[in-house]
C-alpha cells in the first residue's frame, strides 16, 4: 500500500495530547537551565497548566475518534478513557509533589519532564493499535520512570529500587519483543486487527508457536502490572521510590499497561481467548493471593502498598479473566477508582512520612485521627474503598469485575477472589487501627499542616472515590460503550 | 418521599451534621444527637399508626433507579416484619445516646456521629427490598459499629472490633458473590420481583446451585446471629464494646441475622431451607442449652449477658426453623423481645459500670440495699428475659416452642432445658451482684438511679410488661407477613387439631367484643 | 360478675405498696396491704352469693393474650365448685395472716416490701385459680413461683436465705419444664389450652398422649407440690418470714400442684398409669417426709415436712381418684398447718427468734394463747375425730383402701408417725421446764386473733364445710359406704403417736436419746434427711457447673473455636511470612523469578488445555 508522507491534519489532532505533553516537557527542561533557583516552584504550575491542556486535547481528539497515522493509533472511547485516566493521575501525582519536593529541597524542571514525558508514553500506549507502537510507548513511559523512581539521588534505597526497576523492566520488555517477534513472523503483521484477522481464519501457523507468542507477550505485560508471578520486583520499588512517584507508578503506568493488555489480548487474541484464559486465571488467582497474604504482615506502609497493588492487579486480571466486553468495562472503572485511592494514599503517607521520609511503618500513623482528624478522615475513605466498603468506588468496582466473573462463569475464582478481599481488609483495618484506636505517634505529633497542594491532592480523589461508590453508573456506561473494540 | 424515607433520611443527616459541627461543642453535639434520634423515633412510630395491617403486601414503598448499570433501585418498602425491627432500631438510638450523656468524654462529636450512622444502616437494612441495596446497608452498618468498639471499647478493644469485622465481613463477601449470582440469572436486584420470578418458574435454581446459594446466604446470617458455633466473635465484642455498642449490637444488629433468614433466605431458596432444617435446628438448640450453660460460669457480667443472646437467639432460629405459623410468629416476636430485654440488661450494666468501673460479678454485692430502684429494674429485666409470663421474652419462647413442638415434640424438649438453665445464670448473677453482705466499695460508688438513667430504662421496662400483656398489638401485623413468608416457602405446617375446633369460634367471637 | 376484680385488688395494693411504701408510715401500708386482701375476699363472698349453686361453670372473657396460627388464648377466669373453695381458702386464709404479718413484721425492715410481695403473691395464686385455660393458669403459677421466691430470699443479705430462694425458684423451674412441656402437647393434640374445650373433648384422644400429658403435669405438681423428687426446696424455703411458711410455704402455693391435677381430672381419669403413678409419688413422698419430720429440732423444719407429708397424702387421694378427698384436705390442712406455723411464728416470736425446740420447754404457762391454739391445730393434724384433719385424712385413706390395702396401710403408718412429730414438738416447746435464755412473752393480740379464728376453723372445719358433697357435681362421689373398720384403725394409730409422743418426751425424757443411740445408724440418715441434698449437688449441680466450665466453656469454646478462628489468623500471617521470604532483595533471584515464571506459565497453558 503507498505510504501516505502527509498525514491528514486530523492525525494531528487525535495526537495532540502526545504533542503537548513533549513540548510542555521539553521547554521545562530547558528552563530548568535558564531559571533561578528561586522561581521554581512554577515548574509544578507550568507541568499542571500542560497536562490540563492535554487532557483537553484528549477530550477534544474524541471528538473526532478513528484511527491516525494510517492505523498506528486508534482514537476510541477506550484510548481517550485511558488518556484521561492517566493524565488525571499525572495532575494529582504533581499535587502531591509540590511539598515533597520542596521538604526534599530537589524541585527541578527534570522532574517534571519525566513525568511528562512518562504521561505521554502512556498516552501513546493506550492509544496504540499497533504493536510496534505500543513498544515505543512502553519504552518511552518505563524510561522516564525508571530516573523518577531514582530520583531521590543521594537516597541508597531509591538508587537500588531504580536499579532492579530497569534491568528487570528491560528483562521483561525483552520478552515482550520477542513475543512481538514471533506473533510477526506467525502473522506476517504487527496491526492488532490484522492478527486477529489471521488468527480467526484458523490455524496460521502451529499452535505451539501462537501460545509461545502469548506466554511471552503476557510475560512482558505481566511484569508491568505486576501480576504474578512477575510481581517480585513492585514492593522493593514501590518502597524505595519517592512516595508521589510510588503513587504515579501504582496508578498511572499500571493502568497504561493495562490497557494494552486489554486491547491486545480483547482485539488480537481474542479468537483464541479459550487457549489464555487459563493463564490470566492462574496469574490473577496468584496475583490476589501473594499480594493480600504478603501484605498481612508488613509494617512499612508503602511496602505494604507495594503488596496490595500486586492484589488489585490479581482483581483486574479476574476481568480479564472474563474476556467479555463487561469485563473490560469493569477493568477500566476498576483502574480508575483504583488510580483515585491509591494516589490518595500514597499523597497521605508523603505527607506524614516527614523529611527524608523517616515515618513509613503502621506505627507512626498511630492517633493521627486525634491530631489530624482531617487527614485521617480522608485516608479513612481510600482504605475503606481499598477494602471494597459499599459507597466507595473501590467497593464498585470490585462489584463490577466479580459480576463479570461470574457471567463468565468463573465461580471459584469470584469466591477465591472476594474470600481474598476479606482477608485483605486485615491490613488496611490495622492502619484503620493505629490512626483511631491507639496513642499518638512522635509522626502524628509533629506532621505540618496540609499544604493547599496536598490539601487538593488528597480531596479531589477521596471527593472522586465517594462520587463514583455513589454514582457509579455515568463512568460504568462510558466505560461499556468504549469496552467493544471489534464491532 | 414517604415517611418511611423520612426514618432513613434522618439519621443520616443528623450523621451529616453532627460531622460539620465543631468538636468542642460537646453538649450541642449531644443534644443534636439526640434531638435527631428522637425525630426518627417519633417519625417511626408514624409509620406503626399508619401501617394497614389489614393490606397485604408491602406498604410504604419507595422505588426510584439508583444506578442504571447494572440495574440497581434505592427500593424500600415495609411489611410486618420490617415494621417493628425499625421501630425496635430507633427506639434504641435514644436510649443509647442518653446512656451515653456522661460515659462518653472522648471525641463525644465522632461516638454519636457513628451511632446515627449505624442508626442508618440498621433502619436501611429492615427496609432494603433490593438485593444490592440491603448488601449496601449491611455492610454500611459494620463501619461504625466497628469504630464503636474500637476507639471507645475497654482493654482488649481492638482485637475484639478486628474480629468482629472480619468474622462479618469474611462471611458477607460470600453472601455478595450470591447476590451476583442470583442477578445473572434473575437480571434484577428487586427482590419482590425476583421472588415473583421464582413463584412462576421463570427463575429456577437446580438443588446443587440452590443449596450453595442458600448456604453462602445462610453463612453470613449465621454469623450475625450468631448461631453456635460462629458465636466467639460475640462475647469479645460485647465486653470490649461500649455500653451504647453493646445494646445497639445486642438488640439489633444480631435481628440482621434473623431477619435475613427469613427475609431472604427461606423465600428464596425453599428446597435447601427445607432440606437444611434440621442440621440448622440441632446446631440452634445447642446454642440455646450451650449458650445456657456458658453464661452460668461467666465471671463477668457482659460475657454472661453476650453468652444468654446465644441462647436466646438459639430460640429464634429455632422457631424460623419449625417452619409452623406459630414458630415463625414466636420468632420474629423473639427479635423484638430480645431486643428490649437485653437492651435493657446492658443499660443497667452499663449504669453499674458507670459507678463500679467493673464488669466482674466478684466485685459487686448488696447493690440491693444501696440502690433499691437499679436493683428493682434489674429485677423486672431478669425476669423479662427468664421468660417471666406477663413480660415479653415468654410469649416468644411460649409461641417458639410451641410452634416447635407442633413440628417435632423432640425439639421442644431438648430447646426447654435452656429455659431451666436460663433462670439458673441469671438467679445467680442477681444474687451475687445484688443481695448478700454489701462491700464498702460497692457503698461508697453505687448510687440509685438518675432521672437521666430513668429515661433511658423506664420505656424498656414499661415496653416488657406491654408485649407481655397485650401481644395482639404486635403480633397481628407480624402474623400477616409470616403467613405469607411461610406461603412462599410452601411449607406451611397448619396446627394439627383432632378435637372439633367448633368451640373455639364462640372464642373468637367472644375475644372480638 | 367482674371476676378480674378479685387478683386486681391485691394488685393494686402490690402497686401502690411496692412504688410508694417507702415513703408511706406502716399504718398507711397496713391499711392498703390488708384492705386490698380483704376488699378482694369481700369480693369473693359477693361473687359466691351471685352465681348460685355454680353446678355450671361461669366463664369471663376479657381480652385476647396470644393468637397465632388457629391458637387463640384470652385472659379468661372461670369459677365453678372447685375455683370457690380455692378462693375462699386463698382470700381468707390469706387475709388472716396479712393480719398475723402486722404483729410479726412490726419490728423487721422492708416493711412495705414485704406486705407487697404478700399482695402480689395473692394476685398471682388468685389468677391461678381463676384461670379459664392452661396459660393463665401458668400465669399465676409462675408467679406465685417468682413471689416464693422473693419472700424466701426476703432478708436478702443472708446468704442461705437468697440460696433458699434460688433452689426454690429453679427446682420450680424444673417442675415447669413438665408443666409447659404439657401445655404444648395439649396445644398439639387439642389445638386450644381453654378447659372447656379439653375436657369436653377428651374422650377422643388417644390414651398413650393423654398418659404423656398427665405425666408431664404431675412433674409440674411435683415441682409446686413439694413432691418427690422435687421436694428438697420447701424445707429451705423456711429462711423467710414465717407468715410466708404459713401463707405460701403451708396453706396456699403447694397446694397448687393439687389444685392443677384435680382440675385436670377429666385427663387423668382417661390415664390410669399416670394416676398410679400420682398416688405412689404421694405415698413415698408422705411416708419418707414423716420419717425425716420424726428427727428435726428446728420447729419449723418440723411443720415444714410435715407439710411435704400432707402434701403427699393429697396426692395419694388424688392418685386413687378421690379427688373431692384430696381438696378436702387441701382445706383443712390450710387451717392447722397455716395455724401450726403462725403459732410456731408466735412461739419464735416470743422468744426472739429461738426456733430450736431443744431450747424451748415450759411455754405451755408463758403463752397459753399460743398454747391452746396450737394444740387445737396439733389434734387436728393427728386426725383426732371430729376435729377437722379426721375428716379429710379419714377420707382420703378410706378412698386408698378401696384403691389398694396396702397403700392404706402405708398412710395409716405415716399417721401415725405425723401424730408422733407433731406432738413431739408439742410437748418439747409446751411442756416440761423451759431450757431457753430469753425471757418469753405473749405475742399481742394482732397475732392471736388469727390464731383464734383458724384455730376454731381447725377443730370444726372438717364437720361444717363438707367438701365431697360440695363437689359432687365435678367428682361424683365413692358408690362404697365407708366401713368403720379402716376409719378405726387409722384413729387408733394417730392416738398410738400421740401415746409415743408423751411417753418419749414427757413420761421418758431420756428414752429418746437411748433409742436414737441404739439405732444410730438409721437415727443419722432420717436427721440428716436421707442425704438427698448432698446427692443432688454431687450427681446433679455440680456436674453441669463443673462441666460446664471446664469443658464447655474453656474447653470448647475458648480452646477449640477460638483456637480455630485464631489459628486461621496466625496460618494467613505465617503464609505471609513464607510470601515474604521471596523478597530476597537480590535482583539475580529475582531474574531468576521472572524466568521461572514464564516457564510456569507455559506449563499453565500445556496443562490446562491451552496448547493444542
Amino acid at each position: 500500500m503507498p505510504i501516505n508522507f502527509a498525514p491528514p491534519s486530523i492525525d494531528y489532532i487525535r495526537f495532540l495530547p502526545e504533542i503537548i505533553l513533549i513540548l510542555a516537557g521539553t521547554l521545562l527542561m530547558v528552563l530548568d537551565v535558564v531559571l533561578r533557583k528561586q522561581s521554581r516552584g512554577i515548574y509544578g504550575h507550568l507541568s499542571i497548566l500542560a497536562m490540563l491542556g492535554a487532557m483537553a486535547a484528549a477530550v477534544l481528539a474524541y471528538s473526532s475518534p478513528g484511527p491516525a497515522f494510517s492505523g498506528l493509533l486508534i482514537i476510541d472511547g477506550f484510548a481517550t478513557f485511558f488518556r484521561v485516566l492517566v493524565i488525571g493521575v499525572g495532575i494529582l501525582t504533581v499535587l502531591s509533589s509540590y511539598r515533597f519536593l520542596q521538604r526534599e529541597g530537589v524541585d527541578s524542571g527534570e522532574y517534571h519532564a519525566l513525568l511528562l514525558f512518562s504521561i505521554a508514553g502512556q498516552c501513546v500506549m493506550v492509544s496504540a493499535n499497533e504493536l510496534i507502537m505500543v513498544f515505543i510507548g512502553l519504552e518511552i513511559s518505563s524510561i522516564a520512570t525508571y530516573v523518577l523512581t531514582g530520583y531521590l539521588r543521594d537516597d541508597k534505597r531509591a538508587n537500588e529500587a531504580a536499579l532492579k526497576y530497569f534491568l528487570l523492566g528491560s528483562f521483561a520488555t525483552a520478552f515482550f519483543l520477542y513475543g512481538v517477534a514471533v506473533v510477526y513472523g506467525l502473522t506476517g503483521t504487527t496491526s492488532l486487527p490484522a492478527i486477529r484477522a489471521a488468527l480467526t481464519q484458523g490455524p496460521a501457523a502451529p499452535p505451539v508457536f501462537i501460545g509461545v507468542a502469548v506466554a511471552l507477550m503476557f510475560v512482558g505485560l505481566g511484569f508491568k502490572v505486576s501480576g504474578a508471578p512477575f510481581q517480585i520486583w513492585a514492593p522493593d520499588v514501590y518502597q524505595g521510590a519517592p512516595s508521589p512517584i510510588s503513587a504515579f507508578l501504582s496508578t498511572g503506568p499500571k493502568a497504561a499497561a493495562f490497557a494494552i493488555f486489554l486491547r491486545i489480548f480483547m482485539t488480537a487474541f481474542e479468537p483464541i481467548a479459550r487457549d489464555w484464559y487459563p493463564l490470566v486465571w492462574a496469574s490473577a488467582l496468584l496475583s490476589m493471593t501473594i499480594g493480600n497474604f504478603a501484605a498481612l504482615t508488613q509494617s512499612n506502609v508503602k511496602r505494604l502498598l507495594g503488596y496490595s497493588s500486586i492484589a488489585h492487579a490479581g482483581y483486574v486480571l479476574v476481568a480479564l479473566a472474563a474476556r467479555s466486553n463487561v469485563g473490560t468495562a469493569s477493568a477500566m472503572f476498576y483502574l480508575a477508582a483504583y488510580a483515585l485511592m491509591n494516589i490518595g494514599a500514597f499523597a497521605v503517607i508523603a505527607h506524614l512520612s516527614g523529611k527524608g521520609e523517616r515515618f513509613l511503618s503502621v506505627d507512626d500513623f498511630s492517633g493521627l485521627g486525634v491530631t489530624q482528624p482531617g487527614t485521617a478522615a480522608l485516608l479513612s475513605i481510600f482504605l475503606l474503598s481499598l477494602i471494597g466498603v459499599p459507597l466507595t468506588g473501590g467497593f464498585f468496582g470490585k462489584f463490577y469485575i466479580f459480576k463479570a466473573a461470574l457471567s463468565s462463569h468463573l465461580v471459584w475464582l469470584t469466591v477465591l477472589g472476594l474470600l481474598n478481599s476479606a482477608v485483605a481488609a486485615y491490613y488496611y483495618l490495622r492502619i484503620l487501627v493505629a490512626m483511631y484506636m491507639r496513642e499518638p505517634s512522635e509522626a502524628a505529633l509533629e506532621v505540618e499542616p496540609l499544604s493547599p497542594s496536598l490539601r487538593a491532592a488528597l480531596i479531589i480523589p477521596a471527593l472522586g472515590t465517594l462520587f463514583l461508590g455513589i454514582f457509579p453508573s455515568w463512568l460504568l456506561d462510558f466505560a461499556g460503550k468504549s469496552s467493544v473494540f471489534v464491532r | 418521599m414517604n415517611l418511611l424515607d423520612v426514618v432513613i433520611a434522618i439519621p443520616l443527616l443528623g450523621f451529616v451534621c453532627l460531622l460539620l459541627m465543631p468538636r468542642s461543642a460537646e453538649a450541642a453535639v449531644r443534644a443534636t444527637a439526640l434531638a435527631f434520634s428522637l425525630i426518627a423515633f417519633l417519625a417511626s412510630l408514624g409509620l406503626a399508626v399508619q401501617y394497614e395491617t389489614i393490606r397485604p403486601g408491602y406498604q410504604f414503598v419507595t422505588d426510584i433507579i439508583w444506578v442504571t448499570s447494572p440495574n440497581i433501585h434505592y427500593h424500600v418498602a415495609l411489611d410486618g416484619l420490617s415494621l417493628w425491627l425499625i421501630i425496635l432500631a430507633t427506639l434504641l438510638t435514644p436510649i443509647c445516646i442518653l446512656v451515653s450523656w456522661k460515659s462518653i468524654q472522648t471525641r463525644s462529636k465522632e461516638f454519636f456521629a457513628f451511632l446515627l450512622l449505624l442508626e442508618f444502616g440498621l433502619v436501611g437494612v429492615f427496609a432494603a427490598q433490593d438485593l444490592f441495596l440491603f448488601y449496601v446497608f449491611w455492610e454500611v452498618s459494620l463501619v461504625p459499629m466497628y469504630f464503636l468498639i474500637g476507639i471507645w471499647g475497654h482493654e482488649r478493644r481492638i482485637y475484639a472490633a478486628l474480629k468482629f469485622f472480619l468474622y462479618t465481613f469474611a462471611a458477607s463477601v460470600l453472601m455478595l458473590t450470591a447476590i451476583i449470582y442470583v442477578y445473572n440469572h434473575a437480571g434484577t436486584f428487586n427482590y419482590p420481583d425476583i421472588l415473583s420470578q421464582i413463584a412462576s418458574g421463570k427463575l429456577a435454581f437446580n438443588p446443587s446451585q440452590q443449596m450453595l446459594l442458600f448456604l453462602a446466604f445462610f453463612l453470613a446470617f449465621a454469623v450475625k446471629v450468631p448461631i453456635f458455633p460462629l458465636h466467639t466473635w460475640l462475647p469479645d465484642a460485647h465486653v470490649e464494646a461500649p455500653t451504647a455498642g453493646s445494646i445497639m449490637l445486642a438488640s439489633v444488629m444480631l435481628k440482621m441475622g434473623t431477619y435475613g433468614l427469613v427475609r431472604f433466605c427461606l423465600p428464596m431458596f425453599p428446597g435447601a431451607a427445607r432440606a437444611c432444617a434440621p442440621w440448622i435446628v440441632v446446631l440452634a438448640i445447642i446454642g440455646i442449652v450451650y449458650g445456657a450453660a456458658v453464661a452460668m460460669v461467666q465471671p463477668d457480667m457482659k460475657k454472661l449477658v453476650a453468652y444468654s443472646s446465644v441462647s436466646h437467639l438459639g430460640f429464634v432460629v429455632l422457631g424460623i426453623f419449625s417452619f409452623t405459623q406459630i414458630g415463625m410468629d414466636g420468632a420474629v416476636y423473639q427479635m423484638l423481645n430480645h431486643g428490649i430485654s437485653t437492651g435493657a440488661l446492658f443499660v443497667l450494666v452499663g449504669f453499674l459500670y458507670e459507678r463500679r468501673h467493673s464488669l466482674a460479678i466478684a466485685d459487686y454485692g448488696g447493690v440491693a440495699t444501696v440502690a433499691p430502684w437499679l436493683s428493682t429494674a434489674f429485677m423486672i429485666t431478669m425476669l423479662a428475659s427468664i421468660g417471666l409470663p406477663t413480660l415479653n421474652n415468654f410469649v416468644g419462647e411460649f409461641l417458639v416452642l410451641q410452634g416447635s413442638a407442633q413440628a417435632n415434640f423432640r425439639w421442644t424438649v431438648f430447646a426447654s432445658i435452656g429455659v431451666i438453665l436460663s433462670a439458673c445464670y441469671m438467679l445467680w448473677l442477681y444474687q451475687r451482684v445484688f443481695y448478700g453482705e454489701t462491700p464498702d466499695e460497692v457503698r461508697r460508688h453505687i448510687f440509685d438511679l438518675k432521672p437521666r438513667e430513668w429515661a433511658a430504662i423506664v420505656p424498656l421496662l414499661a415496653m416488657m410488661v406491654w408485649m407481655g400483656m397485650y401481644s395482639q398489638s404486635f403480633l397481628p401485623t407480624v402474623r400477616r407477613t409470616t403467613a405469607h413468608i411461610l406461603e412462599q416457602t410452601q411449607m406451611n405446617v397448619e396446627i394439627r387439631v383432632q378435637a372439633p375446633a367448633a368451640p373455639a369460634v364462640p372464642t373468637e367471637v367472644a375475644h372480638a367484643h | 360478675m367482674q371476676l378480674w376484680l378479685i387478683p386486681v385488688f391485691p394488685l393494686l395494693g402490690f402497686l401502690l405498696n411496692g412504688i410508694f411504701g417507702r415513703r408511706c408510715s406502716k399504718a398507711l401500708v397496713n391499711t392498703i396491704a390488708i384492705g386490698s386482701v380483704l376488699l378482694s375476699f369481700a369480693w369473693v363472698l359477693k361473687t359466691l352469693l351471685g352465681l348460685g349453686d355454680l353446678n355450671t361453670a361461669h366463664t369471663e372473657q376479657y381480652f385476647t393474650w396470644i393468637q397465632s396460627g388457629g391458637l387463640n388464648i384470652g385472659w379468661d377466669f372461670t369459677v365453678d365448685r372447685l375455683t370457690a373453695i380455692m378462693l375462699l381458702v386463698v382470700t381468707g386464709v390469706g387475709s388472716l395472716i396479712h393480719i398475723y404479718s402486722v404483729g410479726y413484721m412490726a419490728h423487721e425492715g422492708g416493711y412495705y416490701r414485704f406486705f407487697a410481695y404478700l399482695n402480689l403473691f395473692m394476685f398471682f395464686m388468685l389468677t391461678l385459680v381463676l384461670a379459664a385455660n392452661y396459660l393463665v393458669m401458668f400465669v399465676g403459677w409462675e408467679g406465685v413461683g417468682l413471689c416464693s421466691y422473693l419472700l424466701i430470699g426476703f432478708y436478702f443479705d443472708k446468704k442461705f436465705a437468697t440460696n433458699a430462694g434460688n433452689k426454690a425458684f429453679i427446682v420450680n423451674r424444673i417442675g415447669d419444664f413438665g408443666f409447659s412441656l404439657a401445655i404444648f402437647l395439649i396445644v398439639v393434640n387439642f389445638g386450644s389450652l381453654d378447659f372447656g374445650v379439653v375436657f369436653t373433648s377428651v374422650a377422643g384422644h388417644s390414651q398413650s398422649s393423654l398418659t404423656l400429658i398427665a405425666f408431664l403435669l404431675l412433674v409440674g405438681a411435683c415441682g409446686k407440690s413439694a413432691q418427690i423428687p422435687l421436694y428438697v426446696w420447701l424445707p429451705d424455703a423456711m429462711a423467710g418470714p414465717t407468715p410466708v411458711s404459713a401463707l405460701i410455704h403451708a396453706a396456699t402455693m403447694v397446694t397448687a400442684g393439687v389444685y392443677m391435677v384435680a382440675r385436670s381430672s377429666a385427663i387423668y381419669l382417661h390415664a390410669p398409669a399416670a394416676m398410679e403413678a400420682v398416688a405412689i409419688v404421694g405415698l413415698a413422698t408422705a411416708f419418707f417426709a414423716a420419717t425425716i419430720g420424726l428427727a428435726q429440732n428446728d420447729i419449723k423444719k418440723v411443720f415444714a415436712y410435715s407439710t411435704v407429708s400432707q402434701l403427699g397424702y393429697m396426692f395419694l387421694g388424688l392418685g386413687v381418684g378421690a379427688f373431692s378427698a384430696g381438696i378436702y384436705h387441701v382445706v383443712t390442712h390450710a387451717f392447722f398447718k397455716a395455724l401450726l406455723f403462725l403459732g410456731a411464728g408466735s412461739v419464735i416470736h416470743a422468744l426472739g427468734g429461738e426456733q430450736d425446740v431443744r431450747n424451748m420447754g415450759g411455754l405451755r404457762k408463758k403463752i397459753p394463747w399460743t398454747f391452746w391454739t396450737m394444740m387445737c391445730a396439733a389434734v387436728a393434724i393427728a386426725g383426732v375425730p371430729p376435729f377437722s384433719g379426721f375428716y379429710s385424712k379419714d377420707a382420703i385413706l378410706s378412698a386408698a383402701d378401696h384403691h389398694a390395702p396396702w397403700m392404706y396401710w402405708v398412710g395409716v403408718i405415716t399417721a401415725g408417725m405425723t401424730a408422733f412429730y407433731v406432738f413431739r414438738a408439742m410437748f418439747l416447746a409446751f411442756f416440761g421446764d423451759y431450757r431457753g435464755k430469753a425471757h418469753p412473752h405473749e405475742s399481742p393480740v394482732v397475732m392471736v386473733a388469727p390464731l383464734a379464728v383458724l384455730a376454731a376453723l381447725s377443730l370444726g372445719g372438717g364437720y361444717f364445710f363438707k367438701i365431697p358433697e360440695f363437689l359432687a357435681p365435678i367428682f361424683p362421689l365413692a358408690k362404697e359406704p365407708d366401713e368403720l373398720g379402716p376409719v378405726l384403725v387409722s384413729v387408733a394409730f394417730g392416738f398410738a403417736g400421740i401415746a409415743l409422743a408423751w411417753l418419749f418426751y414427757i413420761f421418758r425424757p431420756g428414752l429418746p436419746d437411748q433409742i436414737a443411740a441404739s439405732f444410730s445408724s438409721l437415727y443419722k440418715l432420717i436427721y440428716n434427711k436421707y442425704f438427698v441434698d448432698e446427692i443432688y449437688n454431687a450427681v446433679v449441680v455440680n456436674p453441669v457447673i463443673g462441666g460446664s466450665r471446664e469443658v464447655l466453656w474453656k474447653g470448647v469454646d475458648v480452646a477449640l473455636i477460638d483456637g480455630m478462628v485464631n489459628g486461621v489468623g496466625h496460618r494467613a500471617v505465617g503464609i505471609g511470612k513464607v510470601l515474604k521470604r521471596l523478597q530476597s532483595g537480590n535482583i539475580r533471584s529475582y531474574a531468576a523469578w521472572v524466568l521461572l515464571g514464564s516457564v510456569f506459565l507455559l506449563f499453565v497453558m500445556g496443562v490446562m488445555g491451552g496448547l493444542r
